[in-house]
């Protein structure tokens, strides 16, 4: 047990954390804050998470339920607030929400989303890169939101983004990263931190991105719609980490034969 | 308005006035008075009728 104890420290030692925009976090794990049961389960669920950045929609004070506040099952000193543009649909729009979600006072960081189809939610990455170039030079920390376009995520990270964000699947989907491929491309160019956000469903969903060389993970659903938010909150804590050691650890190469792995020699005449 | 919904406000109430009366803490929201963002030492302007505001904070979500 102390064995697992001291692994788990190595993947969250302070040479390896999470840093872009002169920020560091220690948990590769970035959560939302939509869809679960109730405000309670959100907050077990973050605890298991050991996620240290949590995403917010920036929305309408609710007039007839002003007293209820989401910040309160958010303790500011343990969280970093992530605002997103989520629901956008030009850079006008995004950029807009952007300027709002930092007049709150809470946050200069911004997960730019500007949706380009209502069924697919894939980005607009035309409209993406206009509000990212805006953002930057407002002096935001922008993490936008894309496609696993390589050429995409290298025009986003010109443009000044602090991370760029590809998507595994279409939001919601837990199908997983449809192109570990074009993961594995984007990383290859990038200079800043390239977090999946969006697709995971599952544990293994997690280590695939992490085991690819991603920085991070984000995810909502894939918490917050499992059948125990806060099991699956924990799980993928592991599976992050998991993922993060076993691409520092280097796989062996993939063969098509057996390699046996007890000597050959030495063996008893039968 | 404020956020979309017709409200009675006393003419010359300012916008601190209204989120106290609201129970909006100030801390935790951004004010728009007709477009414009309104900082928060400017909380002391006064609403005249006809005026769109909007009061947005942080609500669940992840994505979209």
């Amino acid at each position: 047990m102390r064995d697992e104890g001291a692994r788990e420290d190595k993947a969250m030692e302070k040479s390896d954390t999470l840093k872009f925009a002169g920020r560091e976090f220690r948990s590769r794990l970035i959560v939302g804050t939509g869809k679960y049961p109730d405000h309670r389960s959100m907050q077990r669920a973050h605890e298991a998470s050991g996620a240290e950045i949590v995403t917010v929609a920036v929305r309408r004070v609710n007039l007839d339920r002003t007293q209820e506040s989401l910040l309160d099952y958010i303790d500011a000193k343990k969280y970093t607030l992530l605002p997103n543009t989520a629901g956008c649909y030009t850079a006008e729009e995004a950029i807009k929400t952007a300027i709002l979600a930092r007049e709150v006072g809470l946050s200069d960081m911004v997960k730019l989303e500007v949706i380009g189809d209502q069924r697919t939610l894939f980005p607009d990455n035309e409209e993406l890169l206009k509000a990212t170039k805006v953002l930057v030079k407002e002096g935001f920390v922008v993490l936008p939101y894309t496609n696993d376009d390589p050429v995409m995520a290298k025009k986003l990270e010109d443009a000044g983004a602090a991370a760029v964000m590809p998507l595994g699947a279409p939001i919601g989907s837990g199908l997983g990263i449809r192109n570990p491929y074009n993961i594995k491309i984007i990383l290859e160019a990038a200079r800043v931190p390239v977090i999946v956000d969006a697709g995971v469903g599952t544990a293994s969903d997690a280590t695939i991105a992490m085991e690819l060389g991603c920085d991070g993970v984000l995810m909502n659903t894939g918490i917050a719609c499992a059948k125990d938010p806060v099991a699956m909150a924990e799980a993928m804590r592991h599976a992050v980490i998991a993922g993060r050691l076993a691409y520092l650890a280097g796989r062996i190469p993939k063969k098509l034969y057996a390699t046996a792995s007890s000597p050959l020699e030495g063996m008893a005449e039968l | 308005m404020v956020n979309g919904k017709k409200l009675e406000v006393t003419d010359g109430a300012t916008i601190t006035a209204l989120l106290e009366e609201l129970n909006i803490n100030p801390l935790r929201v951004a004010v728009q008075l007709n477009l414009e963002i309104i900082k928060r030492e400017r909380y002391d302007t006064t609403l005249r009728a006809g005026d769109k505001l909007e009061i947005i904070t942080f609500m669940a979500g992840g994505s979209e």
